[in-house]
């Protein structure tokens, strides 16, 4: 998902192509083209520009995209996922690599970096404290991989780390130092930081080979590192 | 001379179509090539038609066969029908954008099983949900949550 305006103008896209299984779209307003998955202008005059990431969440008050009429016949079938998944890779591949093509990992980057998580790997493994680039930051995988969720674990200049809460009182995490309870949205709901809120990392759900092919510079993460 | 145009026309829409196909893999110079010919062959292709007009005129009453006059034809409609598609985005005619999105509250998403996973935002107070079996169509939907302009791609 991302914010339209750019280069002080709102833009409109297009669908304009494909470069190594990730689309390409081009704005209405210059022509440039921009790579859905860095969300970058890759050529054009605005080459370089960068659109902003915005940051999703489920919500009981969301409105719904409606299913098109005209196009209802075209929609992807239930079991996409198989099928996409069985589709040919046609990035090269180094030898060195740790990860198969179709992994799937959970992408993060802040300020030019970025890290691989192989999604089996997290999944309900309850919270993950991991440090990238020089930010302390937080992942929890969960409902069986369908929910990924990626925050800074920095509160008033203090790195906390996070463990899951044991008992009936299942879906809660506890930080240390302070042993303040919190949700799954980020936000602590007893204890000393009660209120406080973390901020929230737009991670992206991605397969291994198109993840490192538009992020050179990945790392991958290993548990017990 | 009438043959060169055709060609040219023909390669400068045939190229780029070729390079960004999907399974393909592309390299930076594919792009580079594909962008320019996208960005010129509307302009380019359309010239050429023109000059294709002309020498078809030119050389159709000195060419009384059958066979060239057929050859003539053949020439005439391929630079006119080059020039068309280049002004096309023949990805959107897979993949049509919606042309009005229209959406329902949650409670009325009676087409949305509970498993099926969405693209969700919120911002400043308004909440939007993209089913991603409708994404995986469309790829691109344009969007306004929370006053701010989005794109929601998949």
């Amino acid at each position: 998902m991302w914010e339209l305006t750019a280069d002080g103008r709102e833009l409109e896209f297009h669908l304009a192509g494909i470069n190594n299984e990730n689309f390409i779209m081009r704005d209405g307003q210059t022509g440039s083209w921009w790579q859905q998955a860095s969300g970058q202008a890759i050529l054009g005059p605005l080459k370089g520009t960068k659109l902003n990431a915005t940051w999703k969440r489920e919500h009981p008050a969301t409105r719904v995209l409606k299913r098109d009429p005209t196009t209802a016949g075209k929609y992807a079938a239930a079991n996409w996922e198989e099928e996409v998944a069985a589709y040919p890779v046609v990035t090269p591949r180094s030898p060195r690599e740790p990860l198969k093509d179709r992994d799937l990992v959970v992408g993060v980057e802040i300020s030019g970096a970025s890290r691989a998580y192989l999604l089996s790997e997290l999944t309900d493994r309850g919270p993950v404290n991991d440090r990238l680039g020089d930010s302390p930051i937080l992942l929890m995988v969960f409902e069986g991989g369908r929910s990924v969720r990626v925050f800074e674990r920095t509160v008033e200049g203090q790195a906390l780390e996070f463990f899951a809460a044991t008992g009936v009182d299942s879906g809660r995490i506890i930080d240390t130092p302070t042993g303040s309870t919190w949700d799954l949205t980020g936000l602590a709901i007893a204890g000393p930081l009660s209120g406080r809120r973390l901020a929230r990392l737009n991670p992206l759900l991605d397969y291994w080979f198109d993840w490192k092919t538009y992020h050179p510079d990945t790392d991958v993460y290993r548990a017990g590192r | 001379m009438l043959c060169l145009l055709v060609g040219v026309s023909l390669l400068a829409v045939g190229i780029p179509v070729w390079l960004i196909q999907p399974f393909r893999h592309q390299t930076p110079q594919d792009l580079e090539v594909s962008y320019l010919l996208r960005r010129w062959s509307p302009v380019g292709t359309s010239i050429l038609a023109g000059f294709a007009v002309f020498w078809v005129l030119r050389l159709w009453r000195g060419s009384p066969g059958i066979l060239r006059r057929g050859g003539l034809s053949l020439a005439l409609v391929l630079a006119l029908l080059t020039a068309w598609f280049a002004q096309q985005n023949h990805f959107e005619w897979l993949f049509r954008p919606p042309a009005h999105p229209e959406y329902a509250p949650a409670e009325e998403a009676s087409f949305l099983a509970g498993e099926e996973r969405v693209l969700g935002i919120e911002l400043k107070g308004e909440a939007a949900a993209y089913p991603i079996r409708q994404m995986a169509y469309h790829h691109l939907v344009h969007d306004r949550v929370g006053g701010v302009p989005l794109v929601v791609t998949y």
